[in-house]
């Protein structure tokens, strides 16, 4: 990694495409119809939620395969906000499930990460699982959140007292917060505080051996996660009018991997353009009446795909390894098999 | 009285099952190091064909033998076109058969549609012992666990294949310098997990329905056996499998006790099965089975 002695100057891709995506992002209502406007506004809330997934899997190493419980369980106190206590106001909403989602990830990184023992990969990944399942089974089945039929919003939302509707604002209001989500994430992968996260991916145990509680920073950044999902839930709620079950349980859950995997992980921009993809994908192929009910199972197929042949996704394609910051345990692999990990 | 019995009699019926599912995904991940997340659609595969057969009018016994065939084969496949590229990555490995669990678990959905389908047992009715009365289904599945569990048994420390197993668990490196073949014993393993896993999908769904979210359930039970007896011996999962399997049928009994079954509705029994299994594996990180042996 580090170790290249020649240091040279070498073109930055990652700033040409955030140039590149943000002018484009700012352009996409001025050429699509206000139907496809919403579909794009929609793609860009599950982007924020992608890359919480990859803050957790591509930066720390932390397997969620429930990503969609912070989502959901900030939706429904959006939804119940609304409709029980007629809160509309976004101001307010969006504060209330950042925190929501922060707190839900901080019990759940608190019982997962922070145990006796160190948690395997395995057991992170089942156990987010499972909380991903059990929530959505006690929503489906709870009489006062709407069980399955989940909870509809009636009422348009209201920025500082003015009505916004799902459109053309609606989707730079969503924007601005991506933007905002993406600059802070990037922000923490940068600072000193990613430095130690990147020390991890490289080799936890000598971080271990250096002082560091690893286990700390692992249920510290799975907290912001959890908080940047809950952003998104709240967005959604709003910007759909309504929440269900399925909204935090493991089909979303699954999507999250999948976007973060197929855009390329490690690469905080890699989980935008898996959403776009896979969403642009299946909102074409959703006119074709056959294909239909077999989408999930191409997506199945293209997830087996990009993990056994094409582990850094779309974006690895473009990026050489050297920017592709993340990539937790691919890189680490590599570097065991050239032997060159440097233990005395 | 009575109800003690048929409560303990309904315990080791489900019981049974979990240590079925469980087993299964405990040969591979013991012996290969791979945690197969898609085990649960295996499960969910061997009640589909048990449901396919009953379509094409054949007898549903016949469904109920062929299925751990089936979904033993089939799990051959995936092992000898997937999973073998992942051996040195177990991590990718488990993605891999998470994203296998999804297609199968969504052909299925689209085949048979988001329904439930009730499927009769095979051998109805019951016998009666000292005026209790006793499903024979439920029977069977409790005696097919013993004779699968003892079979293994032998399996494992009688035959020379066994021996194989038991060597390339202990050091893969020195079995195969010592001529044993452990790609071959791997592709083995997976394809008995797998059958494990169809048989014990056959022969429960009478007493669940079948329904494309079959599998998430008892991926999500099995994981939590695993963990509750504790990961690396062969007997802690099974016995933490025996635990879950016990407390679903217990906790939905709770519901019949006068005033605490008002508060208890089935999902409730069902989290709160997650609930205490997860308190448990948060008080004993090592599992109850290692803890109290150390």
């Amino acid at each position: 990694m580090a170790r290249d002695e020649t240091p040279r100057r070498q073109l930055r891709i990652i700033p040409i495409i955030e140039i590149a995506l943000l002018a484009g992002l700012v352009a996409v209502p001025h050429v699509t119809s206000d139907f496809q406007t919403i579909i794009a506004s929609r793609m860009l809330i599950l982007a924020i939620l992608a890359i919480s997934f990859d803050l957790c899997w591509g930066y720390s190493g932390i397997m969620t395969f429930g990503q969609a419980l912070y989502f959901g369980v900030a939706g429904y106190v959006a939804a119940l906000l609304a409709n029980k206590a007629g809160v509309v106001e976004l101001l307010l909403i969006i504060p209330a499930s950042m925190a929501t989602g922060l707190i839900a990830a901080l019990l759940v990184g608190w019982f997962l990460l922070l145990g006796k023992r160190t948690p395997t990969v395995i057991f992170v990944a089942l156990g987010t699982l499972t909380a991903s399942y059990a929530a959505e089974r006690l929503v489906a089945g709870w009489q006062w959140v709407g069980a399955a039929n989940g909870m509809s919003i009636w009422e348009f939302a209201k920025v500082a007292g003015l009505e916004i509707e799902p459109g053309v604002w609606f989707y730079y209001f969503i924007l601005l917060f991506l933007i905002l989500a993406y600059l802070g994430s990037r922000w923490i992968v940068r600072s000193q505080f990613g430095l130690v996260l990147a020390g991890m991916r490289q080799n936890e145990e000598r971080l271990a051996y250096f002082g560091y509680r690893v286990q700390v920073f692992k249920a510290l950044i799975f907290a912001f996660a959890g908080m940047i999902a809950g952003l998104a839930g709240g967005l959604y709620a709003f910007h759909e009018g309504f929440i269900g079950p399925a909204s935090m349980g493991i089909g979303l859950s699954t999507y999250a991997v999948l976007y973060g995997l197929f855009g390329g992980i490690g690469t905080l921009l890699g989980p935008i353009f898996g959403v776009a993809a896979i969403e642009t994908m299946a909102f074409i192929l959703s006119d074709i009446n056959a294909l239909k009910p077999y989408w999930p199972v191409i997506l199945g197929f293209i997830m087996l795909i990009v993990v056994v042949w094409r582990p850094t996704g779309l974006l690895g394609v473009i990026l050489s390894e050297r920017e592709r910051i993340g990539s937790f345990g691919i890189g680490a692999r590599k570097k065991r098999k050239g032997g060159g990990d440097g233990a005395p | 009285m009575d109800d003690v019995v048929k409560l303990a009699f309904d315990i080791a019926a489900f019981a049974s099952i979990m240590v079925l599912v469980v087993s299964g995904l405990a040969v591979i991940a013991s012996l290969m190091g791979i945690f197969n997340l898609g085990h649960g659609e295996f499960v969910l595969l061997g009640a589909y064909t048990v449901y396919l057969f009953r379509e094409w009018g054949l007898p549903i016994w016949l469904g109920m033998l062929v299925a751990p065939f089936v979904v033993g084969a089939f799990g051959a496949a995936v092992e000898r076109s997937v999973i073998r590229r992942l051996y040195a990555q177990p991590i990718i490995a488990m993605l891999a058969t998470y994203a296998i669990g999804l297609i199968i678990r969504e052909i299925v959905r689209g085949l048979i549609g988001g329904q439930y389908y009730a499927i009769e047992e095979p051998i109805p009715g019951s016998f009666s012992v000292g005026g209790l009365s006793f499903s024979i289904w439920r029977t069977v599945i409790i005696v097919s666990t013993l004779g699968v569990m003892v079979a293994a048994w032998l399996f494992l420390t009688r035959s020379a294949t066994g021996l194989q197993i038991r060597g390339a668990l202990e050091n893969p490196a020195l079995a195969r310098a010592s001529g044993v073949s452990t790609d071959r014993l791997y592709a083995l393993t997976f394809a008995l997990g797998a059958a494990l896993a169809g048989l014990a999908g056959a022969l429960m769904v009478p007493l669940f329905s079948l329904s494309a979210d079959l599998g998430v359930r008892f991926l999500v039970q099995a994981f939590l056996s695993v963990m509750l007896g504790g990961v690396g011996s062969f007997e802690g999962p099974l016995l933490g499998a025996a635990m879950i399997g016990s407390m679903v049928p217990g906790f939905q009994w709770l519901r019949e006790i006068p005033g605490v079954g008002g508060a208890v509705s089935p999902v409730v029994a069902e989290v709160l099965v997650f609930v205490t299994a997860l308190v448990i594996v948060k008080f004993r990180p090592n599992g109850l089975i290692n803890s109290g042996r150390r």
